[in-house]
Formats: structure tokens, sequence, C-alpha cells
């Protein structure tokens, strides 16, 4: 599909791993730390996800998806949880990114601003980290009983980690390189 | 085979996907308290609702089965019922004081069981006829007693039947005693009530009150001592005023009268060919 020499393919790894790396660290460091009244923890490492072409093999992004998740895990003393949500998120990337590329949009596009413009690139990271969130918290909670709880912790989370994942997208297409 | 191939090829990233997140849930059962007791608790209550459900469904097509076995069940049990009704019934019926002591003492007796083929309480002089006679072991002078009292002495005989002398009639006269005191009399009968006798010849020295039993006293050697007869229910002065003149309650209700039993005394034929030859010899002399 793809004619990547295996230099590409080693130089794609290791970028894929450098972000990895500062994500999760980012996450130990800073956001773990961050609970906007007591109910929100933006947890921005779902943005690997978002980086990953069109046309990647799926196998590869829910491989991806299942380490960063469990790495964060094991950072964040959460076990299980995170994996089993980003492997999910892994799972739904690809179709939704199918879906809301432009219908012009090259066959291995990287999703960014530049490619995808600003709103369409704001949706489809909504509904990724959506779906990640959703899943994380009733991991979580495991239970809807305290269901407006959940809920507030949901959504505010889910809105902060979109925010932060916009802003870094924002921070890398300014500088106009892309992956 | 290849088709299967294809399909694995073609959906492999949901295998893939399967495998991961169940991989993650064992991670998250196996790290984190609280869901694995959540998940626990959910599982079994799940399964306890689908093993109800299997059970009730179970119930229900065993029921028809349980209804035959109840059926037969219920027969068996009614069938008991009835004999402890029975057993009951014969029980607490023998149950007086009274009636057990009787009991007690006709047990140590030579007893000859006998139904009543005739019977009358209309007359003055009644008789009764029982179905069994000399072939029985039945003699003359034998005393017929029931369940609740004394019945009379045994007047004539033939093989296979005998007349009792009830105490119903105006010849009949039975020692009796009161019991506890030894005072005694006989008993008679003035015709008139089927249930109430007259005990005559009590001292007028004898103390004793309504309600006190009536029993033989054994001197006719008719009937052994200590068997009830009934209880005093009145007290009057005799004729000439010696003596008082009880009137007895019978024990035993003639007019209901069915099963009796005839008293064998084993040394009555002795006693009476003793007091033959004494009279003899009173009147020789």
């Amino acid at each position: 599909m793809f004619k990547f020499t295996l230099e590409d393919m080693v130089i794609i790894f290791l970028q894929r791993l450098l972000w990895l790396v500062a994500l999760v660290v980012a996450q130990m460091m800073v956001f773990n730390n961050v609970h906007i009244f007591g109910y929100a923890t933006p947890m921005p490492y779902v943005y690997l996800l978002l980086l990953f072409p069109l046309g990647t093999q799926r196998w590869l992004i829910l491989l991806w998806g299942f380490f960063c998740g469990l790495l964060c895990d094991v950072v964040s003393l959460t076990t299980g949880i995170g994996a089993a949500a980003m492997t999910l998120a892994a799972f739904v990337q690809p179709p939704l990114l199918r879906l809301m590329a432009p219908k012009d949009a090259a066959e291995d596009m990287h999703p960014s601003f530049s490619t995808m413009d600003f709103w369409p690139y704001v949706r489809y990271a909504a509904v990724v980290t959506f779906v990640f969130c959703a899943a994380y918290f009733l991991l979580q909670s495991f239970t809807f009983f305290h269901i407006l709880d959940l809920l507030i912790a949901f959504l505010s989370s889910w809105l902060l980690t979109l925010l932060v994942c916009v802003a870094i997208e924002g921070v890398r297409g300014g500088r106009k390189k892309s992956l | 085979m290849r088709a299967l191939l294809d399909f694995i090829v073609r959906y492999y990233h949901w295998f893939l996907f399967l495998a991961l997140e169940g991989l993650s849930l064992v991670l998250l059962f196996r790290f984190n308290h609280y869901q694995s007791s959540v998940w626990l608790t959910t599982a079994n209550t799940v399964v306890g609702h689908m093993d109800t459900w299997q059970q009730q469904a179970l119930r229900y097509v065993n029921l028809g089965k349980e209804n035959q076995e109840l059926m037969r069940r219920n027969l068996v049990l009614e069938y008991n019922i009835s004999l402890l009704t029975d057993q009951l019934a014969k029980l607490t019926h023998d149950s007086t004081f009274t009636e057990r002591r009787q009991a007690e003492r006709f047990d140590s007796l030579n007893m000859i069981p006998a139904r009543i083929v005739t019977n009358s309480v209309l007359y003055r002089n009644n008789f009764l006829t029982i179905d069994v006679g000399e072939r029985d072991g039945v003699q003359p002078e034998m005393g017929v007693v029931c369940g609740t009292g004394i019945v009379g002495i045994i007047y004539m005989t033939s093989d296979h039947f005998s007349i009792v002398l009830p105490l119903l009639n105006s010849r009949s006269h039975i020692s009796c005693r009161l019991r506890g005191t030894g005072y005694f009399g006989y008993l008679k009968w003035d015709g008139r009530h089927p249930m109430y006798a007259v005990l005559d010849d009590i001292p007028r020295h004898a103390h004793f009150k309504v309600g006190d039993i009536v029993e033989t006293s054994g001197f006719s050697n008719v009937f052994p001592p200590g068997i009830f007869v009934g209880k005093v229910s009145a007290i009057e002065n005799s004729d000439d005023g010696l003596s008082y003149k009880l009137f007895v309650h019978l024990g035993t209700d003639f007019s209901r009268l069915q099963n009796v039993a005839v008293v064998a005394q084993e040394f009555q034929p002795e006693v009476k060919a003793l007091e033959e030859r004494a009279d003899s010899l009173a009147a020789k002399n």
C-alpha cells in the first residue's frame, strides 16, 4: 500500500515513540495533578491516536493505543482502564478519520489544521476524545449509581482533554511540520 | 478453510481489538479491588437471576409429576388419618379413671366375652339373653359385667346361650359396698328408672355422702370385689328407720348395652359345694 523504506519506518517509529514518551511524561508530571473543581482531569495522551494518518494499518494503531494507555496506567495507578479506553479509541479512529477527511484528501493524509481545516479537525478530535473519555470514566466508576457525578467528571474532562489536544495541534501545526 | 482464513485476515483488527480489550479488562480486574469487587457482585447477581429463571422454568415443567406425587401422598395421609382417628377414639373413650381401673381389674379375671342377643328395660322383671353357653364354660350364678359396671348374674344356661338376671329385675340382689368404708348392703331395683337402683341396709352410723362410689363387695362370690357399680345420688331413711336407703346412679346404661363379659371365678364351684355341705349339715342338726 505504502512504499516506505526501512529507514522511513524507523524514523516514523522513533517519532511516534518520542510523542508517546512526551505525552506520558506530561500526563504523569502535569495533567495528573490537574483536578479542576475536583472533577476535570485532562488526559491528552489520546492525542497520540489523532496523529495517525489515513490508511494506517489498524493493528498498528491498536497496538500503539494499547501500549500508550498501559504506560499511562502504570504511571497513574489505574491499571487497565487507560489501556481499555485507548484500545477502543484506536479501534474507532480509522473509520472516523475516513469519514471526516475531506473528499479530495490524499490517501495518506496526516490529520491537522492545514490538511483538514480547523473545525473539521476539532470535530474529528472531539469524537475520538469523546469515545476515549466515555470509556475511561465508565470503566473507572463501573456503575451508574452516581450518574450525575459521573456525567460532570466525564464531560468536563472530555472538554479539557479536547482543549489540550487542540492546543497541542495548534502549537505543532503552527510550526508547519507534518508528522 | 480458505474462506475462514480470508475472514480472519479481513477482520483481523476485530480479533486484535477484542484481545487487547480482554487483556485490559483482565488487568483492570486483576489490579483494581474496586472494579473487581463490583464485577464479581454484578456477575453473581446476573448468574443468580439466570439460575432463578432456569429453576422456575424447570419447576413449571415438573408440575405435572409433582401433582401426581402430591395426590398419591394425599391418599396415603388420608388413610393414616382414618386409622389414627379410630385409635384415638378408642383410647380417649376409655380414659376416665373409673373405666381404666375397671379395665385393669377385668384384665386379671377369666373373662368370657359375649354379645347381647335380646334385651329389655321396660318391664318389672327384665331378662337378657347372651350368645355364650355351657360350651363356652358359662355356668349359672356367674357374674356378667360390661365396660362401665356390672350387668347381672347368669340365671339359666343352654349349650350356646345363657339368660342373665340383670340388675333391672326385682329378683336381683347383689352384695355391694361403699368404696373406702367397707359398709355393705344389697343392691336392688325398685322397678322405676333403668339408670337408678337402691342400696339397702347401710347402717345409720356409717359416714358417706352423695357422690361416693358403690362397688361390688365380693361376698357373694359372684363378682370379684371392687368392680364399679355406680355413684350415690340420693340418701333416704329406710322404711323401718333403722338403716339408710341409698339411690345409686348406675354406671351401666342397660338400654344401650351390647357387649358384655361373663366373669368365671376360679373357685366358685368349690365354694358352692362347701356351702351346700354346710347347709345339709345344718339341716341334719
